[in-house]
């Protein structure tokens, strides 16, 4: 008997210790790594290939762009598909450098990051996300999005180079991923939401991941003007340093 | 049949919805092929400059009023190991002439031409080697690219017209994602020669052709990235080129680009005892004097998204004023021989063909652009506007490029410039005003 109750007691004891280690595990995620792995479902990977639909509503008129992106870490090179007027031109971002590439055009033309994509989307919008290394934690707290807890981090741009001044970004305790965030100018005023969804699928490592699917930009001041951002045809893969190369893109 | 084109080629033209891939062209397309093809119709209307240049546009016989249609189809096939591209050309051009010798002539023309091509091997990952007719570009500069030895036109002035290919042979390698080493060799003047459809709206051929072999060297860092070209001209100098730049902050980037050359093959006026008592020579041919060629550059984008730039460049083989002074009082000399009767009028003839083209990219040595550049203006409208000063002779070029779409495919656009400055200035010696207006269709 007991033999029986210590046996009862020692499995108590393992249950209740390999469920405090569980939980410490998982409270040991550093809230750095907890930024990485949400960017790590919008992009950061060794390579990524997408093609982005672009709506955008402002002032009631309705635009719309497709583009096939190349991204991986820093590097991006974006070509539109559509419309038909723009095929072919490309939007090359080797880190913070980035230039314009248009058919019939002889020279890619050198543009600062400010310059827009379409709508409220900023080129840095179509590429993969860097917000861990772009960006330091200024503050965490707790918040639900769509009754889904999440932590709510302040993020503020390591320097001056960073797309956004102040990101207020909302990414959910349960799966990893990033669903809300705010953006922020230099003055402290809100200029625009984004809200993320994540319906693709792929693969890291072997393990499954849920990846962005889509990303709805709401302008801050105007709030029925909005931009839609559509990643389609994920496909992780690894993609060589020539892919971002300036002296063999082809014109 | 013509409906049947019409209808396959023109997505518009017919019932299905534009964005599907209902046309032949995007049929045609696999993952391996591509095909962009799109057709340009313009009208241009000019005034030449009544300058001793071009006395009563007699020389330069610049048409008043021009034409076009043109079919630029870019094909690409695309292989894991291999690229072949080819853009044909197709321009059927009519011409009117109002001033000058042929006064009330007109004529139509075509060129059927291959503007660039490229056959290009993945010989390893990192490592590629290709052979093709190129419009080599490179540099961040809009008023002149004095880092690229091959071209002295970066099509920049008119995004409309296409620069002609020359033949190149390059060799690249990637050793790291920040460093690229080229080894280029420009073999052939290609369609950059004196006559043929490379020259069709230039008033003037270019600089004679010299094999030119170079080695350029790219670096990219996190907001910035710099060059260095070290290129060989086998008839003359040395030249030393680089360009870079600098992403100073979200909206301003800062800019450098420059040269230093050996020597000089251009044309400079010299007083001797000729029949003009003056000539051009190749004065600093075998000389050892490096000139340099240094232009600096910002742009700053606006909250309201549009983009100022703003350039400076010193060309030190340019003219200095005392030779500035020779070189007009030559040209005055040559336009009296060419408009005489007598044997003098070949020399003039001659002389004038030197003058229009020196070999000199700039004719002086100190130039200031100011441009605005909007793009998207209320979904449907780009602009672009342009002034360009020469700062020694106080004449200058306003330049206009504005784009407004009709539709997915349609592009309506319109180039102008007009000239600022006296009969003997630098932008006043060619033209008074050029207007090119047209429809672009993308398929």
């Amino acid at each position: 008997m007991c033999k029986k109750r210590a046996l009862l007691f020692l499995t108590l004891m393992f249950v209740f210790y390999a469920g405090l280690s569980i939980l410490s595990l998982y409270a040991a995620i550093s809230p750095q790594e907890v930024l990485k792995k949400a960017d790590e479902a919008r992009g950061k990977e060794e390579g990524v290939e997408w093609e982005v639909a672009i709506e955008s509503i402002e002032k009631g008129r309705r635009q719309e762009r497709t583009l096939k992106v190349s991204s991986r870490n820093f590097n991006s090179l974006a070509e539109y598909l559509t419309p038909a007027s723009m095929k072919g031109q490309k939007l090359l971002m080797l880190d913070r450098n980035m230039w314009f590439v248009k058919p019939g055009l002889s020279k890619p033309v050198p543009i600062s990051p400010r310059q827009k994509l379409l709508g409220r989307a900023a080129n840095g919008d179509i590429a993969t996300t860097n917000y861990a290394e772009d960006y330091k934690i200024d503050g965490t707290s707790e918040d639900t999005v769509n009754k889904e807890d999440c932590y709510v981090f302040d993020l503020k741009a390591v320097d001056k180079k960073a797309t956004y001044d102040r990101i207020k970004y909302w990414v959910s305790k349960d799966r990893l991923v990033g669903l809300k965030a705010e953006f922020y100018t230099v003055s402290g005023k809100m200029f625009k939401t984004a809200l993320f969804e994540y319906r693709n699928n792929i693969s890291i490592e072997g393990r499954p991941r849920e990846f962005i699917s889509k990303m709805v930009i709401i302008d801050a001041v105007l709030k029925e003007d909005f931009t839609i951002l559509h990643y389609r045809k994920v496909s992780i893969k690894k993609i060589p340093d020539s892919i971002f190369n300036l002296n063999l893109l082809l014109r | 049949m013509t409906a049947f084109l019409i209808t396959a080629l023109w997505p518009g033209a017919g019932t299905a919805d534009e964005d599907m891939c209902n046309t032949l062209i995007c049929k045609m397309q696999t993952k391996d092929f591509s095909i962009d093809f799109r057709s340009l119709t313009y009208g241009i209307v000019q005034k030449y400059s009544d300058s001793t240049q071009n006395p009563s546009n007699d020389f330069l016989q610049i048409p008043r009023y021009v034409a076009a249609l043109e079919l630029r189809p870019d094909l690409r096939l695309n292989k894991d190991i291999l690229d072949l591209s080819v853009k044909p050309r197709m321009r059927v051009y009519y011409r009117k002439w109002q001033e000058g010798s042929r006064e009330g002539d007109s004529d139509w023309d075509s060129d059927w031409f291959i503007n660039e091509w490229l056959a290009r091997l993945k010989i390893r990952q990192n490592t590629f080697i290709s052979y093709g007719r190129e419009n080599l570009q490179w540099g961040p500069s809009f008023l002149f690219s004095p880092s690229n030895p091959f071209f002295q036109d970066n099509g920049r002035r008119n995004p409309y017209l296409e620069v002609p290919g020359m033949d190149f042979g390059r060799v690249v390698y990637v050793p790291h994602s920040s460093w690229t080493i080229s080894l280029i060799a420009n073999t052939g003047e290609g369609l950059n020669k004196a006559t043929g459809p490379g020259r069709f709206l230039s008033s003037y051929p270019p600089a004679p052709f010299e094999k030119t072999y170079s080695l350029k060297i790219d670096y990219t860092g996190r907001e910035s990235y710099s060059t260095a070209i070290l290129s060989r001209k086998e008839d003359s100098g040395n030249i030393l080129g680089f360009f870079g730049g600098w992403t100073v902050s979200d909206a301003l980037l800062l800019y450098s680009e420059g040269s230093f050359t050996q020597g000089s093959q251009a044309l400079y006026p010299v007083t001797d005892n000729s029949t003009l008592r003056a000539s051009m020579q190749k004065l600093y041919q075998y000389s050892s004097s490096i000139n340099p060629a240094i232009l600096m550059g910002g742009s700053y984008t606006l909250e309201t998204r549009g983009t100022l730039t703003i350039e400076y460049a010193y060309y030190g083989q340019g003219l200095n004023n005392t030779e500035a002074d020779s070189y007009y009082s030559l040209r005055r000399k040559a336009a009296q021989a060419f408009i005489s009767d007598g044997p003098l009028s070949a020399l003039g003839q001659k002389v004038l063909g030197q003058m229009t083209n020196t070999g000199l990219r700039l004719l002086r040595k100190n130039y200031g652009l100011f441009q605005y550049t909007q793009s998207n203006i209320k979904d449907v409208f780009d602009c672009t506007i342009r002034w360009t000063q020469n700062l020694d002779d106080g004449s200058g070029q306003f330049t206009s490029v504005l784009v407004y779409y009709l539709g997915k495919h349609l592009e309506l656009f319109s180039v102008g410039s007009i000239m600022a400055g006296g009969k003997n200035t630098e932008f006043g010696s060619m033209l008074d005003y050029q207007w090119m207006a047209g429809l672009k269709y993308t398929f």
